[in-house]
Order: structure tokens, then C-alpha cells, then sequence
């Protein structure tokens, strides 16, 4: 279960408070969606749950399974189960996806206690997994992410998750930039991995994604604290009415 | 009034050594007369200091302060077990070998026997028997008086001579390996000579290692001359690894005849106090110049690399691509300069130096020039220098990779985009284990 508690965010280098107190709880086996206008702070959000640096937690606290993960880095948090979809996934030049892939699943499976993947075994599992989101080898030789379209950047996210297997699945506007099929494809991909001992915190800032993803609950984020919670049919209502009364209610 | 020039210890030193070395040093009447002339050219030179613009960033008389005696002979045992431990990653390439002990060819540990097309012997034996005008052939020094070389001539011990026939394709890379054996610190000065003839294609490899255990504080001077002949192929590489001890003199003077493809790299780890010269000539048109390098540093290590690309005829191309990594306070210096004769019409010439900066204390001199007195050029260059871009690094670390072993993707993807210009996929490899060693990172199954 993820538990956050009265989480009061500032940034680093300036005097802003970007989250206000946020308090929220998914249990295992659920999906949770928040949603809120652009700057509300639901990037903030998902990179505070993975650990990037930049971000000062002044109050509260973030329990996954009952244990405190603020002081853990962010490979901690990944052996851990915690995995963040990005935004905006970055390039690396000259990293082939393959070896980054492989880097990454054999160090989470070490910290985890289990045996590291022999090369034949890896490429196997990659090439499954790879093709149920239409990504083939040759897309996995070159270096990660370098000159892919956003909806190839984002499948490759979604196959990294695949991969390492985690327990708690933060999707970070998983749906921008992405055509019709992209999103059906990336959507397969992540029911797929829906099970009763994963969690998912699925944000996004219009409703669409959230009929191929059906939510358990979504939470309504707005000056730097949940506003509202409610059923997938608040998502709806959102999509009509859009974000004006909780942007006021900020104001 | 005096009119001695002011000499420093080690200059006095040097000048000592030399009178010491000179009976055991070998050559003929006429090779002899040649190293006393060059020592007599090192001692109006000195050795080279920040004032002079060459070595600006690189201080060499402040650097070399305590002389070796020179290594006249050898007799360290060393079995080719030692060897292939020596070479480390390097021992997977499949290749001819000549090796040197402590700047003394080693026959036993050699093995050129089936390299057709290859003809090789040693600069030793060439300088027993050299008629004066052998010696003006090996023993050359390139007018304008650099002190290095001009040591080089002075104490040269040995050294490899290459001929690659006319028209011929060697079939595997010939590795020319200089190991460093035993307990005794001294200075190893060697000269090679390579010749490829016309159209001829090989691939040579110059490795400086060192035997785990032996004395790492030597100094070492080489003096490597190449000409591609007209339409010929060379894939140079020079490898240089070592821990941080040793003071490392490398020179570089490659003639390009017309039609040649020469590719020149410099892979080098741990050298103490390193400087690296490289000067190409173009000596004939429609030639192709590729040289690139990777350097590591950390500690207080400093790695030199100084270019100067001669574009004396035109329609040539040149590119050259260097990556220095260095971590804690070690130093890179880059300085290529790139000259462009007034007749090089349709020169095409283009620069890279890029740093990668691992610690707060590291420092990196770059200093491209361009001599430009042709008027239909295209000449470019550049520099960059950076540290490890931390949303990279938080990326990597949130898909589970350690922060060591983040970091350490990081630089070999830096260093990943010279080591490509290898053409030969073992010797690659093998720089990139090189590469993962000086990382702590074991090689990748
Ligand atoms: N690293 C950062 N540096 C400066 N401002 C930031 C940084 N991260 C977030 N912000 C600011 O915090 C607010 C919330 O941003 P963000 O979390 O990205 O919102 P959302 O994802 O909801 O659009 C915005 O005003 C944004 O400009
Ligand atoms: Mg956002």
C-alpha cells in the first residue's frame, strides 16, 4: 500500500511550496488516477516518489508497504518496487537500449535477491516482452530512446516497466503525445500488468487514457493538494467542466 | 659575463646520463656521431617549460626532475604467460606480435612468422651496420629542434621497423608491444619506423604496458615515424595504459602520400605525467586523415595531447575526434592546430576536443588553432566540456542502476563515440574493457 501523508514539497533553490499538504492511499490491486491542471504539481509529485534530487520534503511523509522510502535513493526505491513512467523519458546517446535494459533489470534483480539473467535469457525476455509493444530488436540495439517519437519513447517506458517487474507503477502522462493506436497499445501494455499486488498511480491531465486504463478512484490535484476524490465517473465530469473550480478554490 | 645558458639539475642530468649510456648504446661510428650531435641539440634546447607556447599548459622541466639512468640493456625474465597478463584485454586480439622488453627486442616472445606481406626487424640492428646515410633514414630528427625528439635520437635503444609490401593486405593487425619488466626504474627510449607501400592495408597496434609488480615510476620516450605511401591504408592505434607513475614522451610524425587513408587513435589510462604529440603531413592529394583518441586521468595525473595537421597540398580531408575523461585533479590538455598551406585548395578539415569533467578539481586546456592561407576551405573546430548531466544520471538510478555503476554507463558512452572510429572489433573491445577496468567495472559477458 502507498501512503502519502501530509507531504509538504518545496523546491531546492527557491522559496515555492509546490505541494500543500498532499495526503493520498492506494492499495494494492488498485489504480488510481490524478488528474489536475498543467502546474498543479503532479510531476512534482511523481518525482518525489522516485527520488530525484531538487526537491526538499519540508513536512509529512511517503510509506510504501508500511516503510518510510524519503530517505531511500532512487535505486533503493527501484529494488524496492517503486518505477516512474517520465513525461518526458530521456536520450542517452550511446547507451544501446539492450545493455541499459539489461544493466538495469540485472542490478534490480541483485538487490532483490535473485540470480542475474544470463545474455541468451535476457534477450528472450526482451525480445517477448518488446514485441507485445511493437518494439523489435533492432529499436532495442540502438542507443536508449535516441531520435524515437513520442510514442516510441513512451512504449519503451512501458516496456521498461514490463521488465523490471515493479510493485508500484507511477505513470506520468503516459497519454501526451500519443495517437489513437499508441494509446491502445500502451494501455494493453499496462493492464497487462494490473495485479492484485501492484499499485498504480496513473496521471494524467485529460480523461481519455482513463477509458482504456479504468481507474479505481481518481483524485482531483489542485494547488498542491487532492481536492476532490471520487469514482472513474469524476474523470467525466472533469473532461466537461474542466479544472475552473479548483483552480479557484486555489485562489 | 657568463654566456652559459642556465641548465637545470636534471638537464645537467640528462647531459651526465648520456656520457654514461653512449658505449652501450648501439649504432656505428656514423650512428654515434648522431646521437652526440643530438644530444648536443638537447643541450642548446633544454628541456621544454610554460614559456615556450608548445607546452604552455604542459611544464615538462618542472615535471622531470629526477633523471633515470637509461635502459642500455635487458635481462628481466618475463615468459609469455607474464606477457598476455601484461597486455591484459588486448591478449583476446588475434594478432602478429613484436615485443620489446624495456625498449629490447625480445625474439623468443615474438612471433611474426606467418604475417605475409609484413616484413619486420628491429631499429637496434638497422643502427649496428648504418652507413651515414642509414642514419640520415633512422635516425632523423624533423628540422625546428624539439627537445623530446632530439632525446629520442640521443638515447634510442631499440624499436620496431615495419615494411608493409607494396599492394599487399595484411591479414590480422601486427601488436607491437612494449612491457615494462622488473624492479628497476629507468628511462626507455624507443623509435619505430613503419612504411606502408603503395596500396598496401594493414592495421598496427603499439601497446605500452606494464607487468603487474614491476617498478612503475619509468620514463618513457617514443618516437613512432609513419608514411603511408600513395593509395595505402593504415589503421594506427597506440595503447597506453599504466598507474599513474609513469612519465610517458610520445611522438607521432606521419607522412601522407597521395590517395592514402591513414586512421590514427590514441587510447591511454592512468599515465602520470603523459604528452602525446601527433603531427601529420599531407603530402600528396586526395588523402584521408582520421585521428581520434580517449584519455582517463584521476589522481594528479596529466595527459597532453598536442596535434598539428599540415595540410601542405590540397584536396585532403582531415577529421580528428578527442574524449578526455578526468576525475579527481586530473588535467587534460588538448592543442591541435590545423594548418592550411596556401595551395591546400579544397582542404576539409574538422576539429572535436571534449572533456568530461567527474570531479570539482579536474581541470582541462584546450586550444585549437587554425592557420588558414588557402581561400576555397571548409575548416571547422570545436570544444566542449562538461560534467554528467544529473537527469541522466537520476533516470538511469530510477531503473534501478547504482550510482557507481550509472555514472559509469555514462562515461563509457561518452568515450563510446571515439572508441567507434576502431574500425577492428576486437581491438574495440578490448579498448573498451580497458575502458571499464579504469571504470572498476568488470567486462561485460
Ligand atoms: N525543478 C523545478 N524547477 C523549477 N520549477 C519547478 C521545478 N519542478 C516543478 N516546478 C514548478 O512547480 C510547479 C509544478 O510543476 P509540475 O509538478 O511539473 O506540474 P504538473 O506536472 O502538474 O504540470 C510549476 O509551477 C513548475 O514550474
Ligand atoms: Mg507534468
Amino acid at each position: 500500500m502507498l501512503e502519502i501523508k501530509n507531504l509538504h514539497v518545496k523546491l531546492e533553490d527557491e522559496d515555492r511550496e509546490i505541494l500543500k499538504g498532499l495526503s493520498l492511499t492506494v492499495p494494492k490491486g488498485e489504480v488510481h488516477a490524478i488528474m489536475g491542471p498543467n502546474g498543479s504539481g503532479k510531476s512534482t509529485l511523481a518525482y518525489v516518489l522516485a527520488g530525484r534530487d531538487g526537491y526538499e520534503v519540508t513536512d509529512g511523509d511517503i510509506l510504501w508497504n508500511g516503510e518510510s522510502i524519503l530517505e531511500m535513493e532512487p535505486d533503493e526505491r527501484a529494488a524496492k518496487g517503486v518505477f516512474l513512467a517520465f513525461q518526458y523519458p530521456m536520450e542517452i546517446p550511446g547507451v544501446a537500449g539492450l545493455t541499459f535494459l539489461r544493466t538495469a533489470l540485472n542490478a534490480v534483480r541483485k538487490k532483490r535477491g535473485e540470480t542475474e539473467l544470463t545474455t541468451p535469457a535476457f534477450l528472450k525476455l526482451a525480445k517477448e516482452k518488446g514485441a507485445k509493444l511493437n518494439i523489435d530488436v533492432e529499436m532495442l540495439k540502438r542507443p536508449v530512446n535516441v531520435g524515437f517519437s513520442g510514442g516510441e519513447k513512451k512504449r519503451s517506458e512501458i516496456l521498461q516497466m514490463g521488465l523490471l517487474e515493479p510493485t508500484l507503477c507511477v505513470l506520468d502522462e503516459t497519454d501526451s503525445g500519443l495517437d489513437i493506436d499508441a494509446l491502445r497499445v500502451v494501455s494493453e501494455g499496462v493492464n497487462a500488468l494490473r495485479s492484485p499486488d501492484r499499485a498504480f498511480l496513473v496521471i494524467t491531465h485529460y480523461q481519455r487514457l482513463l477509458n482504456y486504463i479504468v481507474p479505481d478512484k481518481v483524485h482531483v490535484l489542485a494547488d498542491g493538494r487532492i481536492q476532490k476524490t471520487g469514482g472513474k465517473e469524476l474523470a467525466l465530469e472533469l473532461e466537461k467542466s474542466g479544472y475552473a473550480e479548483y483552480s479557484n478554490k486555489a485562489a | 659575463m657568463n654566456v652559459a645558458v642556465m641548465k637545470t639539475k636534471a638537464e645537467q642530468a640528462i647531459s651526465e646520463s648520456f656520457e654514461v649510456a653512449a658505449a652501450k648504446l648501439p649504432g656505428s661510428a656514423a650512428v654515434q656521431a648522431r646521437r652526440a650531435q643530438a644530444i648536443g641539440a638537447f643541450s642548446g634546447l633544454g628541456l621544454p617549460h610554460r614559456r615556450i607556447e608548445e607546452w604552455k599548459y604542459t611544464d615538462l622541466r618542472a615535471n622531470l626532475k629526477e633523471v633515470l639512468p637509461a635502459a642500455v640493456e635487458d635481462k628481466t625474465p618475463l615468459t609469455i604467460a607474464e606477457l598476455l597478463v601484461a597486455l591484459g584485454p588486448l591478449a583476446h586480439v588475434d594478432a602478429h606480435r613484436i615485443v620489446f622488453v624495456n625498449g629490447h627486442y625480445r625474439a623468443g616472445l615474438s612471433d611474426t612468422s606467418d604475417a605475409a606481406g609484413l616484413m619486420t626487424s628491429t631499429i637496434a640492428k638497422a643502427l649496428q651496420s648504418a652507413s651515414e646515410e642509414a642514419v640520415a633514414r633512422l635516425a632523423s630528427t624533423p628540422e625546428g629542434g624539439d627537445a623530446v625528439e632530439a632525446l629520442n635520437t640521443a638515447f634510442m635503444t631499440d624499436g620496431a621497423i615495419v615494411e608493409v609490401a607494396k599492394g599487399a593486405s595484411v591479414n590480422r593487425p601486427l601488436l607491437m608491444i612494449f612491457v615494462r619488466a622488473g624492479s628497476d626504474a629507468n628511462a626507455v627510449t624507443v623509435r619505430n619506423l613503419i612504411n606502408a607501400g603503395e596500396g598496401a592495408s594493414a592495421t598496427i597496434i603499439e601497446a605500452d604496458v606494464v607487468l603487474p609488480g614491476a617498478v612503475r615510476d619509468t620514463h618513457l620516450n617514443t618516437l613512432t615515424e609513419v608514411s603511408v605511401g600513395k593509395g595505402a591504408t593504415l589503421n594506427h592505434v597506440k595503447v597506453a595504459v599504466d598507474e599513474g607513475k609513469s612519465l610517458h614522451l610520445s611522438n607521432w610524425e606521419v607522412r601522407l602520400a597521395a590517395d592514402a587513408n591513414y586512421s590514427g587513435f590514441q587510447f591511454s589510462s592512468g599515465l602520470g605525467f603523459a604528452r602525446n604529440g601527433i603531427n601529420v603531413l599531407f603530402d600528396g592529394e586526395g588523402s584521408k586523415l582520421d585521428l581520434s583518441g580517449a584519455y582517463l586521468a584521476r589522481h594528479s595525473e596529466h595527459v597532453d595531447t598536442t596535434l598539428v595537421v599540415d595540410h601542405a597540398v590540397p584536396h585532403c580531408e582531415s577529421r580528428e575526434l578527442f574524449k578526455g575523461v578526468l576525475d579527481g585533479h586530473g588535467r587534460g590538455v588538448f592543442q591541435g592546430k590545423i594548418i592550411v598551406r596556401p595551395d591546400a585548395q579544397k582542404t576539409d578539415g574538422k576539429q572535436m576536443s571534449q572533456a568530461l569533467m567527474l570531479s570539482e578539481d579536474a581541470e582541462f586546456d584546450s586550444k585549437p588553432e587554425l592557420e588558414i592561407y588557402a581561400d576555397d576551405v571548409v575548416c571547422g573546430h570545436g570544444t566542449t566540456s562538461a560534467e554528467l548531466d544529473p537527469d541522466l544520471l537520476f533516470y538511469c538510478r530510477s531503473r534501478g542502476i547504482p550510482e557507481k555503476e550509472a555514472r559509469a554507463l555514462m562515461i563509457e558512452s561518452f568515450i563510446g563515440e571515439a572508441l567507434d572510429k576502431v574500425e577492428h572489433e576486437g581491438l574495440r573491445e578490448a579498448l573498451a574493457s580497458y575502458a571499464m577496468q579504469w571504470l572498476g567495472r568488470s567486462r561485460r559477458g
